[in-house]
């Protein structure tokens, strides 16, 4: 890999947004490359804005990059995703689930959002797959999943980093009783083709 | 899963920073390692805790980081090696022992992580604990990776058993917070007690003349601090490349000039610390003779930059050095390669600028923030909620009554729609900052609010000195029996701990009582109607009250048990948001008609259908 790829990961507090970054870490890992991810943690940030962001290459040193550096954007929620849109370069790759959880700062403001102009807001802009991530996390019976479904479309796409090694990186980083539906979200998603779609 | 604590030597994975830490401190035969929570130092002893260490290793998180550091230093002295662990505010709380530690020094090495937050992400100011070299006269370094935080960690401990002095792992959120990969090394046994000899001159400060005697000795061991890192250092001062102009930088500092000078392609010198306190002053000489032009990149404060010009001037070199005082690099907030690359563009002609400088994108207009909120559930809502209405029922309109907040999850509440709190301050403050305000003649009521562990770590003397001077004030402690903002982590009252130590569970309304609190009652927020009734008479009352508000954390209350999920009847709802204006609950949201409840997120604690006035909300099942 001669140039650093950057991922963004975005999503709200509670959806797997480290997990999903984490297990990109370990499998880079694995595949011999060098990783650095950048988040913050540790304030209660359930239910709050969660940016993520994820750096594999030769060599690699910054934990960040900046607005318009992004290759992939991996959003789990359509709000955050159209927040993080600024990182993606004009070339980048977004794959975002149909997933809306609406800010309270909105409601209280009878403010009304929905999927679709999200989703026409984010395929404005770049090249966007909109994944129904939650409802096929549901079919496997994981509805936590979701963010290994992207994960499993991200690999389809991308091709960044090996199967195999993504799917040890699953293992080592998803705690056990979570770990088969974890797996089979993450195969959804492989296999999930985005057709009709941009 | 997989096990970074115990995986052999030689193995190659992807590991955060504080998992390095945790496993440095292994690896360097560490028997005792405790600390407070507080982001971004938390994990260290959480993964510590998770993946499991060796009953040799006593790994507890302590009352407070001054305890915390002097239960370490207490096993230095005896021949253990020792670590304590604490956010940047927590160094000032451990600070009194921590200066005195300089002068009767240690027997077993002592390592005292640090975790400066730049930026601030999660820390109220953005305090630079480089400084604690000069305060404390105690040896600092600093990793500028998890590789290096890891392999620091372990040289750390030989560097503190060789000066015989506690060494400060001073280090910044994008190193504790970084995940990178991280080459495991060997793991020592954990080195214990090997005796503790009587030396009076040495471990009692209360001999002035002894304590004169080992100022003496304390600044001849960091007079060869620099020689015993340079030899016993894994991590090592470097220099990189060469020039005539040149960089001076450290830690995470680093990781930006080094991507920046390499794109750039301009001939730099990049010099790069480890050893921050005593400054390197033999390597550092060396390592920038020749340099016509000095630029230091560095976070926080202008610290390697006064460091580097007060060594030039004793040098009698007369090079230029630019950095923060010059403008060059910003006094507040985070660095990133944009403002490095235009730091270097301003001074290098040729050097290319103009990229972006932003890491974060900014507020775009029409998407709507999200900061972070109170959880689903959150017994602090319902606390509040009722706090506010018992304050209006007491006759007080809401902005009569000063709410003095503390840090914890409750702080939360400074969002809208309840914005209940008027201060966050520092650990325990709230109490006695709200005294303050009663002795300076502040004539209505006041509140103060602190939870549970913040209650444990530094609200006892504020409450003894309200009790014992007889004010007025209405105190409420928000106990979720967990430290909950910090990522659960236990308190004093708990009867088994994290590392399966069993423990004597030390209560809250005993202290209150013990303490002589004129008026301790305990209520379940969770039944609001008591707790507005509670607030609305307590407040009128004179006095020092204290308001238990008792429930356990929500998230965790989910996962011991099965919780009822409420719904939305909608052809009862008329969306005129009550429920949402009352509780700010993230479980709810507004769908341009009418209100809706997330069954995924919903914890079931009933506030909102308490405050429909339709009677729009009801529990799932119940229809």
């Amino acid at each position: 890999m001669s140039k650093v790829v950057n991922i963004a990961v975005a999503s709200v507090g509670g959806q797997g947004g480290l997990t999903l970054s984490r297990i990109l870490a370990v499998a880079a890992v694995l595949d011999g490359h060098s990783v650095r991810t950048g988040e913050t943690l540790g304030m209660s940030q359930r239910f709050g804005s969660v940016i993520s962001y994820v750096r594999i290459g030769r060599k690699v040193l910054s934990p960040t990059f900046s607005v318009g550096e992004a290759d992939f954007l991996l959003g789990l929620e359509l709000v955050e995703s159209v927040r993080a849109l600024p990182l993606l370069r004009s070339s980048g790759i977004a794959i975002v689930a149909d997933t809306l959880k609406i800010p309270i700062s909105a409601s209280l403001e009878k403010r009304v959002l929905r999927v679709d102009e999200l989703s026409k807001e984010l395929m404005k802009v770049s090249k966007t797959v909109i994944v129904p991530a939650s409802k096929m996390a549901r079919d496997v019976g994981n509805p936590r999943a979701a963010n290994m479904v992207i994960l499993g479309v991200f690999q389809g796409i991308s091709g960044l980093l090996t199967e195999t090694s993504v799917r040890r990186a699953i293992s080592e980083v998803v705690p056990s009783k979570w770990l088969e539906t974890s797996l089979r979200a993450f195969s959804e998603g492989l296999r999930y083709s985005p057709s009709g779609q941009q | 899963m997989f096990n970074p604590l115990k995986a052999p030597e030689g193995v190659k994975t992807a590991l955060m920073g504080n998992e390095a830490i945790a496993r440095g401190f292994v690896e360097a035969g560490v028997s005792v390692v405790v600390g407070y929570p507080g982001t971004p130092s938390s994990e260290v002893i959480a993964s510590l805790h998770e993946y499991g260490v060796s009953s040799e290793i006593y790994v507890e998180w302590a009352v407070n980081e001054r305890v915390a550091f002097e239960i370490a230093y207490g096993a230095a002295i005896v021949g253990a090696r020792a670590a304590a662990t604490m956010k940047a505010p927590g160094a000032s709380v451990a600070l009194d022992p921590m200066v005195s530690s300089a002068y009767g020094g240690v027997e077993g090495g002592l390592v005292v992580l640090v975790a400066d937050d730049p930026g601030p992400h999660t820390t109220q100011t953005e305090q630079d604990n480089r400084w604690l070299g000069f305060l404390a006269k105690l040896p600092v370094v600093t990793p500028s990776s998890p590789q290096e935080a890891k392999d620091l960690a372990v040289s750390a401990f030989d560097m503190s058993e060789e000066l015989k002095l506690p060494v400060i792992l001073r280090t910044t959120t994008r190193v504790n917070h970084t995940v990178g990969e991280v080459l495991l090394g060997q793991v020592r046994p954990p080195k214990r007690v090997s005796g503790f000899r009587k030396d009076v001159p040495r471990f009692v400060r209360a001999g002035m003349a002894w304590n004169l005697e080992r100022h003496r000795w304390l600044d001849k061991q960091l007079n060869i601090a620099e020689e015993v890192f340079d030899r016993v250092s894994r991590v090592r001062n470097i220099v990189e490349g060469s020039g005539r102009f040149c960089i001076v930088t450290e830690g995470s500092a680093y990781n930006y000039v080094r991507e920046v000078v390499d794109e750039v392609g301009v001939e730099t010198r990049v010099v790069k610390l480890s050893l921050l306190f005593p400054p390197p002053r033999r390597f550092l000489a060396e390592a920038v003779e020749g340099c016509t032009d000095v630029l230091v990149i560095e976070e926080l404060d202008p610290y390697l930059e006064l460091v580097v010009k007060s060594l030039l001037s004793e040098l009698g070199v007369s090079t230029r050095v630019f950095g923060k005082v010059s403008g060059h690099i910003p006094l507040e907030g985070e660095l990133n390669r944009g403002l490095v690359r235009e730091a270097i563009a301003s001074l290098v002609s040729g050097a290319p600028s103009g990229t972006p400088k932003e890491t974060q994108s900014k507020p775009i207009p029409g998407v709507p923030s999200r900061p972070p909120p109170m959880c689903p559930g959150c017994p602090h809502r319902s606390m509040y909620v009722a706090m506010l209405i018992g304050v209006s029922k007491a006759g007080y309109k809401r902005g009569d009554v000063p709410v003095f907040g503390d840090i914890g999850c409750y702080a939360l509440a400074s969002q809208p729609p309840l914005e209940a709190i008027w201060t966050e301050h520092s650990m325990g403050a709230s109490i006695s900052m709200a005294m303050g305000a009663k002795v300076a003649g502040f004539e209505g009521p006041v509140i103060a609010v602190i939870g549970d562990s913040t209650f444990y770590h530094a609200g006892i003397q504020p409450l003894i000195e309200a009790v014992h001077k007889r004010v007025d004030i209405l105190v409420v402690v928000a106990d979720n029996s967990v430290v909950a903002m910090t990522g659960h982590q236990s308190t004093p009252a708990w009867p088994t701990l994290e590392s399966g130590r069993r423990a004597k569970p030390v209560a809250i309304e005993d202290l209150l009582r013990a303490i002589g609190v004129d008026h301790v009652e305990v209520v379940d927020p969770y039944d609001v109607d008591r707790m507005v009734s509670a607030f609305e008479r307590l407040i009128r009352q004179p006095g020092v009250k204290v308001l238990v508000s008792k429930h356990p954390c929500a998230l965790l209350e989910a996962r011991s048990r099965s919780v009822r999920r409420y719904r939305v009847v909608e052809d009862k709802c008329t969306g005129c948001l009550a429920c949402i204006r009352v509780t700010g609950c993230p479980a709810m949201s507004y769908n341009g008609e009418k209100v809706v409840i997330s069954s995924d997120d919903c914890a079931g604690c009933g506030l909102c259908a308490r405050f429909c006035p339709y009677g729009a909300i009801e529990v799932v099942g119940s229809e």
